[in-house]
């Protein structure tokens, strides 16, 4: 992706606003695409990025009043991977404002319901407590599987690099690779493998 | 019959009280509401945007270097290091830019910083090379490691 940053045509006064020079570039601001597959991805790690680029940390002429967040379309949300118990540990609270109305959901029973919510909710946490996070979370594509509309697809420019390296299952693996894997040690005729 | 000295009768009570409250609510101008017409409500106002100015002059310097620090961060980020490893590195090649220069640099002059960026991350993996290898002769071009003995 080329630089955010923009060389001025002129720099003549030692006291140069970046507004004055900043307006030569007509594009410095304008919004940017950006695709993220959430297949087998830990969301948190998904979250941060998706939050750096929503508001426009990632360039250099960021400034929180300046709007210069970006669009960001996450693909697969469905198939995200939580690391450790957590589908069955980590438990999403709400409360409805009514007595009686407090209630506890797992993150399976959550993501079973509505399998954008949980990724939803975690770049929702991750964006600053100011009055640009709902603007910012209306930047936010969340899609469950790999469809997307015709709209979306004709803006998306580039897709970022997945967090997680996914690792092979032991079916993906050719017989060969399995025989080339070195042994530690050879059991004797007579182990019982459990 | 006349009166001569009726006019030595007459008190004044301070002739420019006019003039003291327009000075106080030319400060108040731009204020929402009442408070930029009515002295009374002005002065209260006035006096705490005064005590939030001194204040701030404060604070602006460390909310500018914040900034350019997060500037910094995203532009180097682009080039593929993190903050801290470009400034120290930095720092260790002898290159006192501070952090106001940097962020200028990385908005206006795009190739200036990539080759900052470059210098660092060279000086980084000449530090890691010296701390590895053990101290042979070739330490680098951009580091000026010294061993003692």
């Amino acid at each position: 992706m080329a630089s955010f940053s923009r060389a001025a045509q002129v720099r003549n006064s030692p006291w140069n606003s970046l507004c004055l020079l900043v307006s030569q570039q007509w594009a410095s601001f304008s919004k940017v695409w950006y695709l993220i597959d959430a297949k087998m991805q830990p969301p948190g790690k998904i979250a941060t990025m998706c939050s750096v680029r929503l508001q426009g940390k990632h360039k250099p002429i960021y400034h929180a009043l300046s709007d210069c967040g970006d669009h960001v379309v996450v693909v697969n949300t469905r198939h995200i991977a939580f690391s450790g118990n957590k589908w069955e540990q980590k438990v999403y609270s709400s409360h409805s404002g009514y007595p009686g109305g407090f209630k506890q959901v797992t993150a399976a029973q959550l993501h079973q319901k509505d399998p954008t919510a949980i990724v939803k909710l975690a770049i929702y946490g991750m964006l600053p407590r100011n009055l640009l996070r709902r603007t910012m979370m209306q930047r936010l594509h969340l899609f469950p599987d790999e469809v997307i509309p015709d709209e979306i697809l004709k803006n998306l420019v580039e897709e970022l690099p997945q967090p997680r390296k996914v690792p092979r299952r032991l079916d993906e693996y050719t017989q060969e690779e399995i025989d080339a894997f070195p042994r530690l040690w050879t059991p004797p005729e007579d182990y019982r493998m459990k | 019959m006349v009166f001569l000295s009726l006019s030595r009768w007459i008190r004044s009570r301070g002739p420019d009280r006019y003039w003291r409250h327009r000075e106080l609510l030319q400060h108040a101008r731009h204020f929402r509401g009442r408070k930029n017409r009515c002295y009374s409500l002005a002065l209260r106002t006035v006096r705490r945007a005064f005590q939030y100015s001194t204040r701030d002059k404060r604070l602006k310097k460390r909310n500018m270097r914040l900034l350019w620090i997060s500037r910094i961060a995203a532009a180097s980020r682009e080039h593929g290091l993190k903050y801290p490893m470009l400034i120290s590195n930095l720092v260790k090649c002898q290159v006192e830019l501070n952090r106001k220069v940097l962020a200028d640099l990385a908005i206006y002059e795009p190739k200036t910083f990539k080759s900052l960026a470059a210098l660092a991350k060279r000086r980084r993996e000449e530090g890691f090379s010296d701390a590895l290898g053990d101290g042979r002769e070739p330490t680098g071009i951009f580091s000026r490691i010294v061993h003692s003995g």
